[in-house]
């Protein structure tokens, strides 16, 4: 059997098949480098959102494959010999199995490189969503196979990759007011990166396997059905994966959408003082981001009570997290450009010294701009000027007043009125004015 | 080269023919192609004879298990062939190359019978020299790492031969297997079919009288769907005479055969 | 006329008409069950162009082009007559949805992805053979029909199948790909491929 495998392998449609599903992730994933960029869980679930793509094209495959013995007229010199025809198609099914599943690793290698060099955290989840992928991609060469046997014709391949896509593309939709039952029967749904601490709950991923064993298994009983009864009893597999998915995957109040990886998050600290961490996926970034943090540690030294250790921002909207606010951390929000480095660089430091370091995420009306900006423009001691806010140019003009009114002060004393801020920032309290009068 | 022959080879046969027919009804389509056909093959070259839409290649599928027959009864290597028979034993010791011969172009010449020989469920270990033997026994040597799509008509012909003896089978089914041979190639062709006389059931359906005649131990003839005569090719040669249509006394015993029968017939 | 019928059936065009007439059909009424809305989503009308330029294409080569080339008779007009005619099929089926509950349209965004889907295609029957030449036009347009790219030229060139209909660069490259594939096929005519049983 493996010497018959061999053949396949190399006669069969299974080498075209790996070159072109390889190239088209290939082309996919490098188009849109920031997407993955940050991290290996990222390239992980966005390969796997690139399944919309790369599963029909596997399906097609296998269709393609199929037409072999219709195209050879072999119907008859097979019939004529000893092997059942369910061992006879397992060379098929292994060649084009391997190639499904070796293309979609073979993608996950070709992307690989661009972040090796700054991506460290590697949990075992990724290597959990790329097998499940690959598993999908076995799925759907099998199936693939199953249907071209049974429709032999030129526009089966075709027809049934436009299916595969519709189908994938319908699922969220259809399945609206259950999430979790997209999530079971779509291998591409869920792969939303809306932070860069995304994760895949283990049991969500036992869900999807089963589910893929079962449609595989399903379509290997339909390739090797010689009648009608077998083509009906293939169905029998897939209902039981289904129901099987369905018992463990987590159902309504246990769903969570799109859940944060806790570790990821965790703060990394890089080595020497005063101390910098950022958190464990972008623990790859260290480098470049401590001389900037120190650097605004370094200008915040000049106000009274200054603080000491510089933290990620680990902040998400959906699961609702941030870290715990304390008095001596400033907080600085890292993201990575589609090279893999830290992005907006030029951003980071107005973005830290912005209300002299203090986080008022958590107020609600005590915000000034102008007072902030001020404040923050005055210990790098630079003038206010265009940055990610896009002030309007009152508000721009309000806040160079105010920069100017610290400047003409005395070192000491502008100090003070910014450690104010700071202070009247950290307990919530209103900012209006703090920069003009004096400070006690 | 020999091969090792295992004790069920050697084994005194029960069954007194190899291929035994008694009242067989083989439908082609919804014509009844083979009508009525008692025949008794035992080892030997068989060469069957007869005209187009006589029934020749209908009865080889049937032969070959391919289609079912219809009625009457068919017995292979002592084992009845109907509809619930489970026929891998017999399957494995049947060889059989069909008129529209298909394959896979993209394999190779050795690939393309190492298939075959897998799917005629040969032991393992047995199957590498199986092959090699069987390119060699058809002339192939030289072309058996070639791609079968590269191949011209004869020599395609002669890898359908290969994969047909490649299991060294008890019955050999051969249809229209000379078709783009070259003469030398026909002759080579006739040494083998002799070799294979001595301890197979061999039935090669050819139109070509000459071949029957010289390596054939026996001679069937059907026409209709029915079993005109069977006999040596000696036998098939005196039976014509100068009055009947022909280049050679072979041709022209069978055309006086034929006359015969369609005569009977009319009756 | 007889020549006609036989050229047809030689084409397998009886099949392949039916079959786009099904998946014609197959669209429509998924449509009509799922939603409400007259006009059917640009996705799926493009998709639908998609899978009967596919069911022509098998109409693009005989089954023994050697023999074809044998024949007396100028082949290039009647190449470029039979693609013509495949394109008609692909419009005419798709624009009659017009009239009827769920339409397939705009007009010019049916036409203008015929035009190029079928040239690119014709350009694969050309370089790779008919049977494979819906490789390229399939990868292409799901693609394209999943990361929608819009705003620069270079984006509309290369995803132009999803293009606004009044879109320029778009409409430039499907009659680019069009007037390719139509010079390509008829001129040269589908790959040679040998029948499976060489000569006997």
């Amino acid at each position: 059997m493996s010497r018959i495998l061999r053949i396949e392998l190399r006669r069969s449609a299974a080498i075209g098949a790996v070159l072109i599903l390889v190239l088209a992730g290939a082309v996919l994933l490098y188009a849109a480098p920031k997407r993955w960029a940050p991290g290996w869980m990222s390239l992980a679930m966005i390969q796997r959102e690139y399944l919309v793509l790369l599963w029909p094209l596997a399906l097609a495959a296998g269709a393609w494959q199929a037409r072999r013995e219709h195209r050879s007229n072999v119907a008859e010199l097979f019939a004529s010999t000893a092997r059942p025809r369910a061992q006879r198609m397992v060379p098929a099914l292994g060649a084009m199995g391997v190639a499904a599943a070796c293309a979609y690793l073979a993608v996950a290698a070709v992307a690989a490189p661009w972040i090796i060099d700054t991506a460290r955290y590697l949990p075992a989840t990724a290597f959990v969503v790329v097998a499940v992928g690959a598993l999908a991609m076995v799925a759907a060469a099998w199936l693939g196979l199953a249907v071209g046997r049974l429709l032999p014709s030129l526009i089966t391949a075709p027809a049934l990759a436009v299916a595969g896509i519709g189908l994938l593309m319908v699922i969220p939709a259809a399945t609206r007011s259950r999430e979790w039952l997209a999530l079971v029967f779509s291998p591409m749904y869920g792969m939303g990166q809306y932070t860069d601490y995304q994760t895949v709950y283990g049991r969500v991923s036992a869900a999807q396997a089963v589910w893929l064993v079962a449609l595989a298994a399903a379509a290997a009983v339909l390739l090797a059905s010689g009648d009608w009864r077998t083509r009906v009893a293939a169905l029998l597999p897939a209902v039981l994966g289904a129901g099987l998915a369905i018992m463990i995957i987590p159902r309504n109040d246990e769903f969570v959408s799109n859940p944060v990886d806790p570790v990821a998050q965790e703060q990394v600290c890089a080595d020497g003082s005063p101390r910098v961490c950022v958190s464990r996926v972008h623990s790859g970034l260290l480098p470049e981001a401590a001389p900037l943090a120190r650097q605004a540690l370094e200008m915040l030294a000049k106000l009274p009570n200054p603080p000491t250790t510089v933290h990620e921002d680990t902040t998400t909207f959906y699961p609702d997290t941030s870290p715990p606010r304390q008095a001596d951390v400033v907080l600085m929000s890292i993201s990575v450009d589609k090279d893999g480095h830290l992005a907006r660089k030029a951003e980071i430091l107005p973005r830290m010294l912005f209300n002299a370091g203090a986080d008022m995420s958590g107020c609600d009306d005590s915000w000034n701009l102008a007072v902030s900006r001020a404040a923050g423009y005055w210990l790098m001691g630079r003038e206010p000027g265009p940055d990610y806010f896009q002030a309007s140019p009152e508000e721009n003009a309000e806040a160079a007043k105010l920069w100017q009114g610290l400047r003409s002060l005395p070192e000491q004393e502008a100090a003070a009125r910014v450690g104010a801020v700071r202070r009247a920032a950290l307990a919530c309290e209103k900012l209006d004015g703090l920069l003009t009068a004096s400070a006690r | 080269m020999m091969r090792t022959v295992s004790a069920a080879e050697t084994a005194p046969t029960t069954h007194p023919w190899v291929v035994h027919t008694e009242g067989l009804r083989v439908r082609a389509g919804r014509h009844l192609a083979v009508d009525g056909l008692d025949l008794a093959l035992g080892i030997g070259v068989h060469g069957l004879l007869g005209p187009n839409g006589a029934g020749k290649t209908t009865l080889m599928r049937a032969l070959a298990t391919v289609v079912k027959p219809a009625g009457g009864r068919l017995t292979l290597l002592g084992e009845q062939v109907d509809g619930r028979s489970d026929l891998r034993r017999v399957r494995r010791a049947l060889g059989y190359l069909p008129q529209q011969f298909g394959f896979y172009p993209r394999f190779t010449v050795r690939e393309f019978v190492e298939y075959m020989a897998w799917l005629k469920e040969m032991p393992k270990t047995a199957v590498p020299g199986a092959v090699q033997r069987a390119i060699d026994r058809v002339g192939l040597t030289a072309k058996a790492n070639a791609r079968m799509k590269t191949l011209s008509g004869g020599m395609l012909r002669r890898a359908g031969i290969a994969q047909a003896i490649v299991n060294d089978p008890e019955v050999l089914l051969l249809d229209e297997p000379t078709v783009g041979l070259d003469p030398e190639q026909r002759l080579d062709f006739r040494e083998m079919l002799r070799d294979l006389s001595v301890d197979s059931c061999v039935l090669v359906s050819t139109h070509l009288v000459e071949d029957v005649v010289a390596a054939c131990t026996d001679v069937v003839m059907i026409n209709e769907g029915r079993l005109v005569y069977q006999g040596t090719p000696n036998d098939l040669t005196a039976q014509g005479g100068q009055g009947d249509a022909g280049d050679s006394p072979a041709e022209r015993g069978y055309s006086a055969l034929l006359r015969r029968h369609r005569a009977g017939a009319g009756r | 006329m007889r020549w006609l019928t036989l050229y047809l059936r030689s084409r397998r065009v009886p099949i392949a008409l039916a079959a786009a007439a099904g998946c014609t059909a197959a669209m429509w009424s998924l449509w009509s069950v799922s939603s409400n809305a007259r006009e059917v989503g640009v996705p799926m009308v493009i998709l639908t162009v998609l899978l009967l330029v596919a069911s022509v294409t098998a109409t693009l080569a005989g089954p023994d082009e050697a023999l074809d080339r044998t024949a007396a008779l100028p082949w290039p007009p009647l190449r470029a007559a039979h693609l013509l005619a495949a394109l008609a099929v692909v419009v005419v089926l798709l624009l009659a949805t017009l009239i009827t509950g769920a339409r397939f349209g705009p007009a010019w965004l049916v036409i203008r992805d015929a035009v190029g889907l079928l040239g690119l295609t014709a350009l694969g029957a050309v370089t790779i053979g008919a049977s494979r030449s819906w490789f390229l036009p399939l990868g292409w347009t799901l693609a394209s029909v999943v990361f929608t790219l819009s705003g620069t030229t270079t984006s509309a060139i290369i995803t132009w199948q999803v293009q606004d209909p009044g879109n320029k660069p778009a409409a430039v490259t499907a009659a680019l790909l069009g007037v390719g594939g139509l010079i390509a096929y008829a001129a040269a005519g589908p790959a040679r491929r040998a029948p499976a049983e060489a000569a006997l």
